[in-house]
């Protein structure tokens, strides 16, 4: 579960990108996070994942139904950026970090990088210097790290941005699958894609404050309330 | 010019020979400075990542100081040293005057100043998206500060090889707070300075010679890490 209340977020003595009064969201669905470049999507998910400090107002998170907390522990609630940072090791070196940091050892760690790298379609790879991948390949394998967490909210910042048809197919087949796991999931996109449509709610963000959408019940809250009303 | 090609060939030969009395002075100069580096290293790494990383009022003003330490002349460090560790000096009754680690003492600050200018810039270099991605996918600090090291690995290592190349061709320092005590604290340096005057050309330049390799060698080191290092910032 999240709520926010107050928030609002600029940079320097420019005003506020946008204002929040209040969003509540479960935690349990697929978003889109919408909104046209430079309207403060990648602000709000660093903001959300406790990246950065908002100038003003609160998130807290629940997760697990535990006490609210803001932000709550890494490995949970994952931001994953807009392009992607691997770590200059291979495909599978890149996996034993996460897995090392995990404190997973030998063949327990090696069989859960395994059976990632072929879940993630990256088994051919895992030889590979992780920064000699495609854009689409490398995106799978910022989700494959993610993924070995088993986190339960997922930030993706643009993951399908710059990717060719085919990628974008195979991005959205694997967050597709991370959401059949259980992990909620909030992806911004500023443009329609085959991804998004499949996406249970919307966020709009648009002339400094957000609509919630919800896509199945086409049930529209606009924050700050009446902004567009 | 028939006496200087003699004197070089003596030189080569002494060298060829492994001449006990020239590859002694060889050692304790490798000895100093490694150990001096050695020390160094891992505060120059923490300050260097501060510096890099953390946002503090003065941070520039720090990091002019460091850039002003590194043209510090090795004989002003000598000279500091030679007054603190002298008998009537504050620090006399650790009797380290004319000693190695006297020595490693001067060469390690003459070697900071160094080590956490080009480590600062080095990691200064690494996106920040590193320290987050580590961070995030589950890093403790210490463990995020480690991946940042391995990341920069290329610009930690050209470091430490500049670092290195300063301090064992330094004389100043050497000569002032080691005293050039034969089988003891007689380096490399110290050693050319003395037979020199003394007239005896041989083993300078057997040991000119090591010098000249050794730069050699550190900067073909350098120019391959600086090379792998631009690659690994522009990847």
């Amino acid at each position: 579960m999240l709520e926010v209340s107050r928030l609002s977020h600029g940079f320097g003595r420019r005003p506020p990108l946008w204002e929040i009064p209040h969003l509540r969201w479960d935690g349990r669905s697929l978003v889109h996070l919408r909104g046209d470049n430079g309207s403060g999507k990648t602000t709000l998910l660093r903001l959300l994942a406790g990246l950065d400090t908002p100038r003003r107002g609160t998130i807290r998170w629940t997760l697990d139904d535990g006490a609210p907390a803001a932000p709550p522990r890494f490995g949970d609630l994952l931001y994953l950026h807009q392009q992607p940072y691997l770590f200059d090791t291979s495909v599978a070196g890149n996996l034993r970090h996460v897995a090392r940091w995990q404190g997973w050892r030998g063949d327990d760690a090696r069989s859960r990088i395994a059976s990632m790298l072929a879940r993630c379609g990256l088994a051919d790879h895992a030889r590979q210097h992780a920064r000699s991948l495609s854009g689409g390949e490398r995106m799978r394998l910022a989700l494959a790290r993610a993924w070995l967490l088993s986190p339960r909210v997922l930030l993706l910042d643009e993951p399908t941005a710059s990717l060719d048809r085919q990628a974008i197919d195979d991005i959205t087949a694997l967050i597709l699958s991370l959401r059949e796991t259980g992990c909620a999931i909030v992806l911004s996109a500023h443009q329609q894609s085959v991804l998004t449509e499949r996406c249970d709610a919307e966020w709009h963000l648009e002339r400094g404050g957000l609509q919630v959408g919800d896509m199945q019940a086409d049930i529209t809250e606009t924050w700050p309330l009446g902004v567009n009303s | 010019m028939n006496e200087l090609m003699a004197t070089m060939g003596k030189a080569l030969h002494l060298l060829v020979s492994f001449d006990p009395a020239l590859w002694e002075i060889i050692g304790v100069s490798f000895r100093v400075s490694l150990t001096a580096i050695l020390v160094a290293l891992p505060p120059a790494l923490l300050v260097a990542l501060v510096l890099a990383r953390v946002a503090f009022p003065g941070r520039w003003l720090a990091i002019s100081l460091v850039n002003t330490f590194m043209a510090v002349p090795t004989v002003v460090v000598g000279l500091v040293l030679f007054m603190l560790l002298s008998r009537s000096g504050p620090l006399g009754e650790w009797q380290l005057l004319f000693t190695q680690r006297a020595m490693v003492i001067g060469q390690i600050i003459l070697a900071s100043p160094i080590l956490i200018a080009m480590l600062h810039s080095s990691l200064q270099s690494i996106d920040q998206r590193a320290w987050e991605t580590a961070r995030q996918l589950g890093a403790g600090r210490l463990q995020a500060f480690a991946m940042l090291i391995h990341e920069a690995r290329f610009g930690v290592i050209a470091a430490v090889l500049a670092a290195f190349g300063r301090i064992i061709a330094e004389v100043g320092s050497a000569v002032m707070i080691g005293g050039n005590i034969e089988h003891f604290t007689r380096t490399i340096t110290t050693a050319i300075a003395l037979e020199t005057l003394k007239g005896e050309f041989a083993q300078g330049i057997a040991l000119g010679m090591v010098l000249l390799l050794l730069a050699l060698l550190l900067n073909v080191l350098l120019g391959v890490m600086r090379g792998r290092g631009q690659q690994i910032v522009s990847a």
